[in-house]
C-alpha cells in the first residue's frame, strides 16, 4: 500500500530537512482472544524535522496505534520504523525506554500528572532519569514552565490547576528534556474551546519558535487546522483522497 | 526531588489508607513485641540465674519437705560455701485474697548470704535478724501495698491456717533481674516454732539453695549432694539454679511454644494486610505507571517505587509499634506484672534485641509483602497500562 496523505501545505518543501520518522510497510496485528485484528496495514510514512502533522480518522482507524509505534511504545508486527535515526522496532525494551526518554515528549489527553507532586516536580520527573544535578533539573523545569506561561504556578498541585493549566504543565513536562519529537494524543480532547485554543497556540509556538517536530492525533478539526499537514487514517491505512 | 522522595511522596496519595496501614503494622509490631517480651520474661529467671548456686529438693516432688538436718550436712559437702533453706508459706493478705505474692520462711542470715543480689539496708537487715516476727519485702510489693518499715501486716494462712502478724523490718531491692521484687520473706523459726508449724514443718525444709565455690563444678557438686543422701529415707534431687529454673519453664513449654508461634503468625497477617494494600495501590495506578514507563522510567524504577513505598509504610509502622510498645508493654503491662505477678515475671522489660528484630522484620516483611505487586508493576506493558482508566 502506498503512502497516501491528504496534505494542507503550509510549510516549505520538506526535501531539505532530514526525516525524523520513516515508516516503511508497517503493519500491526493484535490478538483479541483467538482472533487476529489487523490495525495497521503496510503503512508508509515520512515526517521531516520541524513538521507539525496531525493524524485524523474514525475510532479504531489505527491513529493511536501508529502514534504508539512512532513513539516507541510498541513494536510493529512487520515493517520498519525509524525515528530520530533509530530503528525503534528493533530496540530492546530497556533500550526503547532510554530512547524514549531522550527523544520523545508525550502529551496525553488526560494530562496524567502525578497528583502528589507540584507542577514543578511533575515537569522535573523525566529529568530524574538524566545525570543532571538537582539544581540543573530544577532550573530546566522552571524554564519549561516559563515557556508554557506557568512560572507563577510552579508550586501548585494538579488539583489546584484548571484543565488547560494541567495540560500546559504536561506540555512543559514533554519539552523539558528537549526531545526531537513531541507526540500528542488528543491533547485538547478534555478541554473547553478556549483552553483548547490556548494549548494549540502553544503547540504551534513550540513548532515554529523551538522547531519541535510534533505529531498529533486528534478528532478535533479545529485542532487539526493548526497542523501543517493532516494525515487521514481509515481501517489501518492512510487515506489517499482525504482532505482536512 | 529524587526517585526516593517520589516514592515517599506517594505515601500521601491516600492519607487515610496510609495511616490505617501504618496503624495495622504498628499493632502487629506491638503484639509481636508483647509476645516476645512475655517469652523472654518467662525465661529471664533461667537466663539470669546465678551460675554459682545449686538447688536441692525432695527427689519425689518439690512439694515434699526434707529433714532440716540436711541443711547442715550440705554445708559440709566440699565445694559448698553456704546453704539456706526455705519453706513455702502460701499465705494471702487479709481482704485481698485474689492478689498473689510469694511468701516463704527462711533463715535470714543464711538466706541473705546465699542470695547476695538481695540488697537490704544494714540497719533494716540487723532489725530483721533480731526480730522473730520481722519480715523483709520486695520494693515492688511494698510500693504496691503502701507498706513502710515498721508497719504491721497480717497474712491469712492457707497451708498454715490462722492469722499471722508480721512487722516489716526492711524493704529489699534486687540487683539481679531474675529475683522477684514482690516477695515476702520472714523467719523460719516464727513458722517452725508455732503450734501449726510444729505439726506441718517440724524442723523440715522445703528446699535448700547452696552457694558453691566454682560455677564450673555445679553438676559435680549437685551429684555429690544427691549421692550423699542416696542411702537415706529421703533422697534429694539437686541441680544448678539455671537448670532448676529451666525445668520449671519446661513444664509450660507447650504454652511458650504456642506464644512463639502466635508471634510469628501475627507478622504473617501483617504481610497479608500490607500486601493487599500495596496490590490495591498498584492496580489503581496502572495508568500512571504506563505514563512513567512512556516517559522513560524502567521496570526496575516502578518496582523500586512499589517496594520503597511498602518498606516506608512498614518501617514507619514498625517505629510507631516500638514506641507504643514502650508505653503499653513496658511501662503499662510490664509494671503491672512486675508488681502483681513478680513471682512469674520478675523482670518484664522489652529486650533491645526484640526491638531490633521487630524493626528488621518490619522492613523485611514490607519487602516481602510488596514483592508480587512490584513484580506485576514492573511487568506492565506500556500500551496496555495507558489504555487502562482509573
Amino acid at each position: 500500500m502506498s503512502t497516501a496523505t491528504a496534505e494542507v501545505q503550509r510549510e516549505a518543501p520538506a526535501g531539505a530537512r532530514p526525516a525524523v520518522v520513516e515508516a516503511a510497510k508497517v503493519s500491526k496485528t493484535y490478538l483479541r482472544g483467538k482472533e487476529q485484528v489487523q490495525v495497521l496495514q503496510n503503512l508508509d510514512l515520512v515526517i521531516h524535522e520541524g513538521a507539525f502533522e496531525a493524524l485524523m480518522g474514525p475510532s479504531g482507524s489505527g491513529k493511536s496505534t501508529l502514534l504508539n509505534l512512532i513513539a516507541g511504545l510498541d513494536r510493529p508486527t512487520s515493517g520498519t520504523i525509524r525515528v530520530a535515526g533509530s530503528n525503534v522496532g528493533e530496540l530492546a525494551e530497556r533500550q526503547r525506554a532510554k530512547w524514549r526518554a531522550a527523544n520523545v515528549g508525550f502529551i496525553f489527553q488526560t494530562y496524567n500528572m502525578m497528583p502528589v507532586l507540584t507542577a514543578l516536580e511533575n515537569v522535573e520527573l523525566p529529568l530524574l532519569l538524566t545525570s543532571l544535578s538537582s539544581k540543573e533539573r530544577r532550573e530546566r523545569a522552571q524554564t519549561a514552565l516559563d515557556v508554557v506561561g506557568l512560572k507563577d504556578r510552579m508550586q501548585h498541585y494538579p488539583r489546584e490547576l484548571s484543565g488547560g493549566q494541567e495540560q500546559r504543565v504536561a506540555i512543559a513536562r514533554a519539552i523539558v528534556t528537549d526531545p526531537k519529537l513531541i507526540v500528542a494524543d488528543e491533547p485538547t480532547g478534555d478541554l473547553d474551546r478556549k483552553s483548547a485554543d490556548d494549548i494549540l497556540k502553544l503547540l504551534v509556538r513550540l513548532n515554529s519558535e523551538f522547531n519541535k517536530t510534533i505529531i498529533m492525533v486528534t478528532h478535533d478539526p479545529a485542532a487539526a487546522e493548526c497542523a501543517k499537514k493532516i494525515h487521514h487514517l481509515d481501517k489501518g491505512a492512510l487515506d489517499k483522497g482525504a482532505h482536512s | 526531588m529524587n526517585i526516593g522522595r517520589l516514592a515517599i511522596k506517594n505515601l500521601g496519595r491516600n492519607k487515610l489508607r496510609t495511616v490505617l496501614t501504618i496503624w495495622a503494622v504498628s499493632v502487629a509490631i506491638l503484639a509481636f513485641i508483647a509476645l516476645r517480651t512475655i517469652l523472654s520474661a518467662w525465661t529471664v529467671a533461667a537466663d539470669f540465674a546465678a551460675k554459682d548456686r545449686v538447688g536441692t529438693r525432695h527427689k519425689v516432688s518439690f512439694i515434699m519437705q526434707m529433714p532440716g538436718r540436711y541443711l547442715q550436712e550440705i554445708r559440709e559437702i566440699p565445694g559448698v560455701k553456704a546453704a539456706a533453706g526455705a519453706n513455702w508459706f502460701g499465705a494471702k493478705l487479709a481482704g485481698k485474697e485474689d492478689e498473689f505474692f510469694a511468701n516463704f520462711a527462711v533463715d535470714p542470715k543464711a538466706y541473705l548470704a546465699v542470695y547476695d543480689e538481695v540488697v537490704v539496708p544494714e540497719d533494716q537487715r540487723q532489725a530483721w535478724f533480731g526480730n522473730k516476727t520481722g519480715a523483709v519485702v520486695g520494693d515492688a510489693l511494698a510500693k504496691k501495698q503502701g507498706w513502710k518499715v515498721g508497719d504491721r501486716v497480717t497474712l491469712v494462712g492457707t497451708i498454715f491456717p490462722g492469722d499471722w502478724t508480721f512487722e516489716i523490718s526492711g524493704i529489699y531491692t534486687a540487683v539481679r533481674k531474675s529475683f522477684d521484687r514482690s516477695s515476702f520473706l520472714f523467719h523460719y523459726d516464727y513458722l517452725n516454732d508455732s503450734p501449726i508449724g510444729r505439726q506441718i514443718v517440724n524442723d523440715q525444709v522445703g528446699w535448700i539453695v547452696s552457694r558453691i565455690d566454682d560455677p564450673g563444678r555445679a553438676a559435680q557438686i549437685s551429684k555429690a549432694i544427691d549421692d550423699h543422701f542416696d542411702e537415706r529415707d529421703v533422697q534429694t534431687l539437686s541441680m544448678s539454679e539455671r537448670a532448676m529454673n529451666t525445668s520449671f519453664i519446661g513444664m509450660i513449654s507447650a504454652v511458650l511454644k504456642a506464644v512463639d508461634i502466635v508471634s510469628i503468625v501475627i507478622l504473617l497477617i501483617m504481610v497479608l494486610i500490607l500486601g493487599n494494600t500495596v496490590a490495591m495501590g498498584v492496580r489503581e495506578r496502572t495508568h500512571e505507571y504506563g505514563v512513567l514507563r512512556a516517559i522513560g522510567f524502567l521496570p526496575k524504577h516502578l518496582g523500586a517505587f512499589v517496594l520503597g513505598e511498602s518498606v516506608a509504610v512498614s518501617a514507619i509502622g514498625g517505629v510507631v509499634g516500638v514506641v507504643a510498645s514502650y508505653v503499653i508493654v513496658e511501662q503499662g503491662i510490664g509494671r503491672f506484672l512486675e508488681e502483681n505477678m513478680g513471682g512469674f515475671f520478675p523482670f518484664f522489660r522489652i529486650a533491645p534485641a526484640t526491638v531490633l528484630w521487630a524493626l528488621i522484620l518490619a522492613c523485611v516483611l514490607g519487602l516481602v509483602a510488596a514483592a508480587l505487586p512490584a513484580y506485576n508493576a514492573a511487568k506492565l506493558k506500556v500500551v496496555d497500562s495507558l489504555r487502562q482508566v482509573g
